[in-house]
């Protein structure tokens, strides 16, 4: 090979290098903030209802960090290269996705839409040649959201709450209803879609427990027994 | 700025209903499922994109056997216009892939069609190595694969190059091998071992760097050391034969069916519609 091919070349691996080394600067900071997100939402299992809203709150703060995170990985993202090097974030930005997710399902019980959840990780419309909020990432960190609120079902009983379960029960069958009609590939989102029904299922003997024992006078009647629970 | 809106995100950014989750879902079906089937358009263009390269790179090898004559490199006169035109062929598969891998498509769907831009690189390099005795440059791919207003009809990964022209070192010891059995293609031979050894030695920097390529140097050193072993026998046997040409040139003939027997050089080779 010519001497000047070959420093092309070493030039543009330079670059590459170069820039991976940085964004992995960023990454790593954008996972400890994530996980900070992670351990603080965990606490969901052993927090009584009437302080549920003041542990939202406190994770807010944390999310805006992590948007922090986000906002300097955008920076060095060359345009229409996302793919490139998504991979190396796609693991955190679902974390972050999941945080996003689950405070907000704390304060007003609703899905917060995936621009939603891009404008709390301050994801900006502008840099949509670069860092977007894929559909895949939203999925993912919805999926964690569920498996999460399975586990809460059982101890929120265990905390004295008996109508949490009906409530979390109303709210994830129609997520699982809108996964249904995905056409999955066989791939990592498809294989925690298959878990969900595990989740599911666990919520619905919650459910049955409760309901059984007049635990709970649930005014919601139609969610309690309105479909059968998938397989 | 995440949490001073969060009040009125809460109120425009909420899905509150069943039916309003069913149809959210709705919309990343449709986005899902519309890079999905480009996916496997992608994929599906790459392999003919395989195919048809390894069909030039089967008529290359064909036409530089057939050019090499009995004096040695006298290939000058080979000419290669009929791959060029099947290369031509590949290059309007590309081109009608080029929306599909335009802005940032590329690098989503860089994956698919890696394994054909490696196989025409792999073609590109071999045809410019008969032609020029040199290995192509990164811009050298790159230019072959402009329209004629020079658009780039596909971006090029330094993946890509990197183990496209990888790939080529096989092709050249297959090459090599063969010609050496040629009387006058002994020439021929040592030039690509040597031009072999040069590139394994310009690669090694690299393949810390790119994934899959210290996998190939290793097949490429095995393909050299098959060369190496035939350019020895021939050498001890010529110094028994002297200038006796002909002797000599059965004898070639018989190490070489030697080395090719055992096989070695064929078991990387991957299947045609592999992948």
């Amino acid at each position: 090979m010519d001497s000047g091919d070959l420093e092309q070349l070493n030039a543009l691996l330079d670059n590459e290098i170069d820039l991976k080394e940085k964004i992995k600067d960023f990454v790593s900071d954008f996972d400890k903030r994530t996980r900070r997100v992670q351990g603080a939402l965990n606490k969901i299992h052993s927090t009584p209802s009437e302080d549920v809203p003041r542990l939202a709150r406190s994770v807010k703060p944390m999310l805006d960090e992590c948007s922090l995170s986000v906002s300097a990985i955008a920076g060095l993202v060359p345009e229409f290269e996302y793919w490139r090097w998504s991979g190396m974030w796609s693991f955190s930005l679902r974390a972050a996705a999941f945080g996003a997710l689950f405070v907000h399902y704390l304060e007003t019980e609703t899905l917060l839409s995936l621009e939603g959840v891009s404008s709390v990780l301050g994801i900006k419309d502008e840099w949509k040649h670069k860092f977007t909020l894929q559909a895949e990432d939203y999925l993912h960190g919805l999926i964690t959201m569920v498996n999460e609120m399975s586990r809460w079902a059982v101890n929120a009983v265990t905390l004295g709450d008996y109508e949490r379960p009906i409530r979390i029960s109303i709210f994830v069958k129609s997520i699982f209803a809108g996964f249904s009609a995905l056409n999955l590939k066989n791939d990592g989102l498809r294989r925690r879609f298959d878990s969900l029904k595990y989740d599911i299922k666990k919520i619905e003997e919650v459910v049955y427990d409760v309901s059984l024992r007049r635990l709970a006078n649930s005014p919601k009647k139609e969610g309690v027994d309105e479909s059968p629970a998938p397989r | 700025m995440a949490s001073e809106s969060g009040a009125h995100i809460a109120n425009d950014k909420s899905i509150t209903s069943h039916a309003a989750i069913l149809h959210a879902f709705e919309e990343f079906r449709s986005d899902l499922d519309l890079e999905n089937d480009r996916r496997e358009r992608i994929v599906k263009s790459s392999r003919d994109i395989t195919i048809n390269s390894k069909r030039v790179i089967f008529l290359l090898h064909r036409l530089a056997i057939a050019g090499i004559d009995d004096d040695g490199v006298k290939d000058d006169r080979t000419d290669y216009v009929e791959a060029k035109k099947k290369l031509a062929e590949i290059r309007v598969i590309f081109k009608n892939l080029q929306h599909e891998l335009e802005a940032e498509r590329f690098w989503h769907h860089q994956s698919a069609i890696s394994p054909g831009m490696q196989e025409y690189i792999e073609a590109v390099s071999f045809l410019h190595y008969l032609e020029k005795g040199k290995m192509i440059s990164y811009d050298g791919v790159l230019n072959s694969l402009r329209d004629e207003n020079g658009v780039l009809l596909c971006p090029l990964s330094l993946d890509d190059y990197l183990l496209g022209v990888s790939d080529l070192t096989g092709e050249l010891m297959r090459f090599a091998i063969t010609a050496i059995s040629r009387r006058g293609g002994r020439r021929k031979a040592r030039e690509v071992s040597d031009f072999v050894r040069g590139c394994k030695a310009d690669f090694d920097g690299f393949s810390p760097y790119v994934k899959q390529l210290s996998k190939k140097q290793a097949v490429t050193s095995q393909s050299l050391q098959k060369i190496e072993e035939a350019a020895y026998a021939i050498a001890v046997r010529a110094s028994e034969y002297g200038e006796n040409d002909a002797m000599l040139a059965d004898i070639v003939e018989q190490c070489v069916m030697g080395v090719k027997s055992r096989g070695a050089m064929y078991e990387t080779e991957t299947p045609l519609l592999g992948g």
